[in-house]
């Protein structure tokens, strides 16, 4: 036994360090802005003191569905099938509302196959928190273009995309979800405030989070360096070929102003922050800033849209106040005499 | 003229969404009331309203339920499927008809009743003519049968509760056209009605309102459905229970119920609050099963206790929604893409429907895994005489599901899916209780959950999976059995069949052949099949579908040594099975057997 003291473990309000937030070790391709987001999503939980086990960690099926293995260790989680991850969610609620509710998605699960439930789970105002990894390809297939993709953006492959987006935020606000919000994996700062916010938030809490794929957004130059790779004789299977990134540098945009973010390709976004004047109480201010920003080819992130009023899901199904999973057998069965008289009843109608 | 007493079958022509329902529900049930064995199928068509629609009363003092072979009296007052009808008679049937409505009547070989019914029903009511005239010709068919106006009276107050005026109208409708047949017809047919000693007191009720009664009794938690035919009366007879059964004083609910975006969603729904520790249900038909099918596997692999009730409809692809059908067995007992096997349960009577409502939540808890009620739509949306409920005979089985942290830290060796005990159903803790915390997932994993692509890992997962399911044949509904002594001929049957297999039993003695019957109502099938089938030198699989879908599980699970001694007789026309056509079926493919 050492006598030297033990080093002060930061706690935080509920006496947990951070490690009991902290998950497995993550299979992403190193650098993946969904890592920068798993830790985002564990810097919160401890940062709210919310107990760990008693999270709910739901997720689809993509790239961004298997972090849930990264983070919350301690909570039970559940990847489900391809976009069907809010029905799930929203079955296990109605069983025990008093869990927090935690979804990953992606681009892919939430904007194509899984958008009827999405569309459906802002519309009953369901109590979680949903977050979109997007980054506008299908990642675990090798680098399709989801529906979120930029116009004219160009991938690995193909031809450039031409067909238009949709953009999840401002159909969201369109549909009267109650709390929207836009970030970027790169800005810990403002995307940790955002999720803590949300964690927060009663009701239907989207996170629409930027987060570029660091293998399949990859230009010309970069199949150079395939071929690089190749004429070198390294013997590796191209299709298995990864590159190895630093993740994206930190990067916090004060309020109303703009960055330039080079990204791993070489191409570049710009993301403006929005302004401390924005009302997030105002739908139509939200909507004409991401019409806005759509035109002058920006990202506009921050909290844009909140609605503290909207009754949730919980108050719409009218349960007593004990989560159900909580409610003993005997009040679950009706009694003998219940049946007995329903049977009477029956009889002499 | 001799009389046929209690012994023949009307059909009633109408247009749907004119209200007659409620008037063949009144004959149905002033017959019932008389003591009278009768039962009724409404064959209705997939709209709101202006469609044929035929309602089928057939009595029996036999007991007989199934449609009968032939219609005995016709009641035209639809138009549009007059002329077919008519010509389908055989001479010497009834024809009541409405003599407004300016079709022809050229049949001479008929008994003739027209009647004024539009111009009866307009002196009433100008402005309900339309709903009066199908009460009109109740009145008519009571004087001439016999029915009396107790019953018929106790039937309108019990189809109208409460409802002081439509009581008045409807009373007073009956009256005209009973006093319009006593005045102007001298009865020539043979057909009468008497009154029956009630020995057993019974009541009638739909096969989905019993399925949704047993639910509340099996403590569902949650209702996650989509609307479909022929199965929107279940769950909403779920939704009609709940204020009274489930409700506190205060009006919160101790039952969940979404109406889903569509089935996918509620099949979502349904393992949501099975991976969360309650008891979640949805009731479909075919092809929200199809739709389902994703969720199925992840069910089955991931392990997470769900119920689904399948009222079947006639498939494939949309069908024939009102029409009934035994053709989704095979699809839920192997549901979704790879090696997959599910429980199925399947009630052949309203109190089975009540008992297996209740018991698919235990037996889903139990296994962990997904179960299937399967009815039909004869069985779900039709009338039955039910002699009244039985109360679930033993407590709620919540499985081996772990709610307390000291069972949890006794427990050597946990492992969300090992297998501690042998039989193959690993122990489970549940989201929130912060035990042995998994990430459930629909791939492949090892005993503890964790991700896992070993081929040993694979292999053992999926035979313990089988040995699961396997272990669960003997602990499921038993098959009933009557068994004759001198029979070496064995019936196989499922299902609705049980409302016509007693016709078809007394068609087949006629002719000096004595068969034996035994009733599956589960799958995997219970072993008791297997030796039924060795006690009989040959056994047919009788079935309301076109591929024999039972016989075909059979020829794959059976030793092969009695294989080659069941046969299918599988038919479908999207009727309810009428006795003859079966037993005619049958006699033939002995006959083709034993040649």
């Amino acid at each position: 036994m050492s006598d030297k003291p033990a080093r002060a473990i930061k706690l935080n309000v509920i006496n947990e360090p951070k490690d009991s937030y902290k998950g497995g070790p993550s299979s992403l391709c190193p650098g993946c802005g969904h890592d920068q987001i798993s830790n985002v999503i564990i810097n919160a939980a401890w940062e709210n003191g919310i107990k760990p086990h008693r999270i709910a960690k739901m997720s689809g099926i993509g790239c961004s569905s298997k972090t849930p293995a990264y983070y919350l260790g301690q909570s039970h989680g559940f990847n489900t099938v391809h976009g069907r991850m809010p029905s799930v969610t929203t079955g296990a609620y109605a069983i025990n509302k008093d869990l927090l509710y935690l979804g990953v998605s992606g681009d892919g699960d939430s904007a194509s196959i899984g958008i009827g439930q999405l569309i459906h789970a802002i519309r009953r105002n369901m109590d979680m928190v949903y977050i979109v990894e997007n980054n506008g390809v299908y990642g675990l297939t090798k680098g399709q273009y989801s529906a979120t993709a930029d116009i004219g953006s160009k991938k690995k492959k193909g031809k450039a995309n031409e067909t238009q987006p949709i953009d999840l935020c401002a159909l969201a606000i369109n549909l009267g979800c109650t709390f929207v919000a836009r970030s970027f994996s790169g800005s810990k700062k403002q995307l940790t405030s955002i999720l803590k916010a949300a964690m927060s938030h009663k009701g239907f809490a989207l996170v629409d989070v930027i987060s570029p794929c660091v293998t399949f957004n990859n230009n010309d130059e970069s199949m150079r360096s395939y071929q690089y790779v190749k004429d070198n004789e390294v013997t590796l299977h191209m299709a298995d070929y990864i590159p190895h990134f630093e993740p994206m540098a930190e990067v916090e945009v004060p309020e109303g102003h703009f960055t330039d973010i080079t990204l791993h390709d070489g191409s570049t976004i710009r993301l403006e922050t929005i302004s401390d004047s924005h009302d997030p109480s105002d739908s139509m201010a939200a909507l004409t800033a991401l019409h806005e920003a759509e035109v002058e080819k920006k990202h506009v992130t921050g909290l844009l849209y909140f609605d503290a009023t909207k009754p949730s899901l919980a108050e719409d199904l009218g349960l007593v106040e004990t989560p159900l999973l909580d409610v003993s057998d005997d009040q679950l069965r009706p009694s003998k005499d219940v049946l007995d008289t329903i049977n009477k009843e029956f009889l002499n109608q | 003229m001799d009389t046929i007493v209690n012994d023949f079958t009307i059909n009633i022509a109408t247009a749907n969404g004119t209200g007659s329902q409620s008037a063949n529900l009144i004959l149905l049930q002033s017959l019932f009331d008389m003591g009278v064995p009768v039962s009724g199928k409404n064959l209705f068509p997939s709209n709101i309203s202006g469609l044929p629609t035929w309602y089928i009363v057939r009595l029996s003092d036999e007991g007989y339920q199934a449609p009968g072979d032939r219609t005995h009296i016709q009641v035209l007052v639809n138009k549009a499927t007059w002329t077919e009808d008519l010509a389908a008679l055989e001479p010497g049937s009834v024809v009541v008809w409405n003599m407004d409505s300016k079709m022809p009547m050229d049949r001479e070989d008929v008994v003739s009743y027209p009647v004024p019914m539009t111009k009866l029903a307009r002196s009433l009511s100008p402005k309900l003519a339309k709903l009066v005239t199908n009460i009109v010709y109740v009145g008519v068919l009571a004087e001439l049968l016999g029915i009396t106006d107790e019953a018929l009276h106790k039937a309108v107050a019990g189809q109208f509760k409460g409802k002081a005026s439509a009581i008045e109208l409807n009373t007073t409708a009956l009256e005209l056209g009973r006093n319009y047949a006593k005045e102007n017809f001298t009865k020539t047919d043979p057909y009468v009605v008497e009154s029956r000693a009630i020995e057993q007191q019974r009541f009638f009720m739909e096969g989905n309102e019993a399925v949704a009664l047993g639910c509340i009794f099996g403590g569902v938690q949650l209702l996650a459905w989509y609307p479909i035919t022929p199965s929107s009366s279940l769950a909403e007879g779920i939704i009609g229970w709940l204020p009274r059964l489930r409700t506190n004083d205060e009006g919160e609910s101790t039952c969940a119920v979404i109406q889903a975006e569509d089935e996918l969603a509620a099949a979502g729904m349904v393992l949501g609050a099975g991976w969360a520790g309650g008891r979640g249900i949805t009731a479909t038909s075919g092809p929200g099963i199809s739709l389902m099918q994703e969720f199925i596997g992840l069910a089955y692999f991931a392990e997470i206790p769900s119920v689904f009730w399948d009222v079947n409809r006639v498939g494939p692809s949309t069908g024939l929604p009102t029409r009934t059908q035994q053709s989704d067995l095979a699809m839920l007992y192997e549901g979704s893409h790879g090696d997959t096997q599910h429980i199925v349960i399947i009630p052949g009577t309203v109190e089975e429907c009540f008992e297996f409502g209740w018991r698919a939540f235990d037996i889903s808890e139990r296994y962990q895994t997904p179960v299937f009620g399967l009815s039909d739509l004869d069985l779900g949306m039709n009338r039955w005489a039910c002699e009244g409920f039985t109360y679930p005979d033993v407590p709620m089985d919540r499985g081996k599901t772990i709610r307390e942290q000291d069972i949890f830290e006794a427990m050597e060796n946990f492992g969300r899916y090992r297998d501690v005990d042998g039989d193959g159903i690993p122990y489970r803790t549940l989201p929130g209780s912060g035990m042995a915390p998994i990430l459930y997932r629909g791939t492949g994993h090892n005993p503890d959950g964790v991700y896992s692509e070993k081929p040993d890992d694979y292999f053992a997962l999926m035979k313990r999976l089988k040995d699961k399911i396997d272990g669960a044949r003997d602990h499921l509904p038993a098959p009933l059995l009557r068994e004759d002594a001198e029979g070496d001929v064995g019936v196989i049957y499922y299902g609705s069949m049980e409302n016509t297999i007693q016709e078809i039993d007394d068609i087949l003695e006629a002719t000096g052949l004595k068969v034996s019957q035994c009733r599956v109502r589960s799958l995997p099938l219970h072993s008791e099949v297997e030796q039924f089938i060795r006690r009989h030198r040959m056994t047919i699989v009788l079935e309301i579908n076109r591929d024999g879908q039972l016989w075909g599980i059979l020829r794959r699970e059976l030793p092969n040594d009695i294989v080659g001694q069941v046969h299918s007789v599988a038919y479908s026309d999207g009727m309810p099975p009428r006795g003859r056509i079966y037993a005619e079926k049958i006699l033939e493919t002995i006959e083709e057997v034993s040649q």
